[in-house]
């Protein structure tokens, strides 16, 4: 390898933008994929829960197989996310890893204790009560995990996002069970995938 | 307008404008692991020690070694003072190319 030699002004140009989309492509994390791995979770996971629910009179929750698909979307999509996240971020340490350490535990945390509330409120609360906080406030907890990587400067994208979800779970509030599901499908699911689509458009714009 | 000479020869050679670029793309607070940096630029061991010590010397990059044995990590991140130095490098490199010209290759 002639790494001495002299270098022309257009080799060292096309040095540069080889390095740069090299870089870009190997220490970037590809957020198109990461948004349209959680895009397409809950849309189809959503999805198929609301089907379940659709025709219910009187509610009595989702089905045990829809329960069953968004499980296994759920481990897909986090395994997913994990083996892209982890092999971009190899080798890279410093404010950034520390930043997503933190947005990761808060997510992790605040989820937990979702779970918790949802065991302790399932029988002294209404089930559009337990609705919301079974499916609608798992997305506005998101909304504002992303709103938190927005403030750390992990994501300059993720504010519009988690601000969109934020609206979107609260909303939740008022709705019955059947259409929480559906609205997190449609309005959760959906602003993930127009997220990838957008994502992939400044991706290759960058590079 | 500028010449060729004005070109900082710090980082005017391919080996060192690619550590360069590619520690630019981290954020700023962030560092590669040396093996990373090696890996992604298929340079050896020895040529990349080189080069960094030539990029060190100039202040543009800082190499931080921590633990030991197995442990042991060389950590390479761009410094303030580099990151200014490949600014104007850049945009010495595009008046030179304005100049000429050319317009099929230019930097990011």
């Amino acid at each position: 390898m002639l790494e001495n030699q002299d270098m022309s002004v257009q080799e060292a140009a096309a040095v540069m933008q080889d390095a740069h989309a090299r870089a870009r492509k190997e220490l970037v994390i590809c957020a198109p994929l990461v948004y349209a791995a959680w895009g397409l979770t809950l849309l189809l996971g959503y999805g198929a829960m609301w089907l379940s629910v659709r025709g219910q009179h009187p509610y009595t929750g989702p089905s045990g197989v829809s329960i069953g698909v968004v499980l296994g979307l759920a481990a897909l999509a986090v395994a997913a996310v994990v083996v892209i996240i982890s092999k971009t971020v190899a080798g890279i340490d410093g404010q950034s890893a520390r930043h997503r350490s933190i947005v990761l535990r808060t997510y992790v945390t605040g989820y937990l204790i979702l779970l918790c509330m949802q065991i302790a409120i399932k029988s002294s609360v209404s089930t559009r009560t337990f609705a919301f906080v079974a499916f609608a406030a798992p997305l506005l907890l998101a909304g504002l995990t992303y709103i938190l990587a927005f403030a750390l400067g992990l994501n300059r994208m993720a504010f519009v996002l988690g601000a969109w979800l934020v609206i979107v779970g609260a909303s939740c509030a008022w709705q019955a069970p059947a259409t929480i599901l559906a609205t997190c499908a449609l309005a959760g699911g959906g602003a993930f995938l127009l997220m990838a689509i957008i994502n992939t458009g400044l991706r290759s714009h960058a590079s | 307008m500028p010449a060729e000479t004005d070109l900082d020869p710090v980082i005017h050679a391919p080996a060192r404008l690619r550590v360069m670029v590619t520690l630019a793309t981290l954020r700023d607070g962030d560092n590669l692991s040396f093996t990373r940096l090696q890996e992604l630029l298929g340079l050896t061991p020895g040529n990349l020690i080189t080069h960094l010590r030539k990029l060190e010397d100039a202040g543009y990059v800082t190499t931080v070694k921590s633990g030991s044995g197995v442990n042991a990590r060389t950590s390479v991140s761009l410094s303030p003072v580099g990151r200014k130095a490949l600014e104007s490098y850049t945009a010495v490199l595009r008046q030179l190319l304005d100049s000429a010209g050319t317009n099929g290759t230019s930097p990011h």
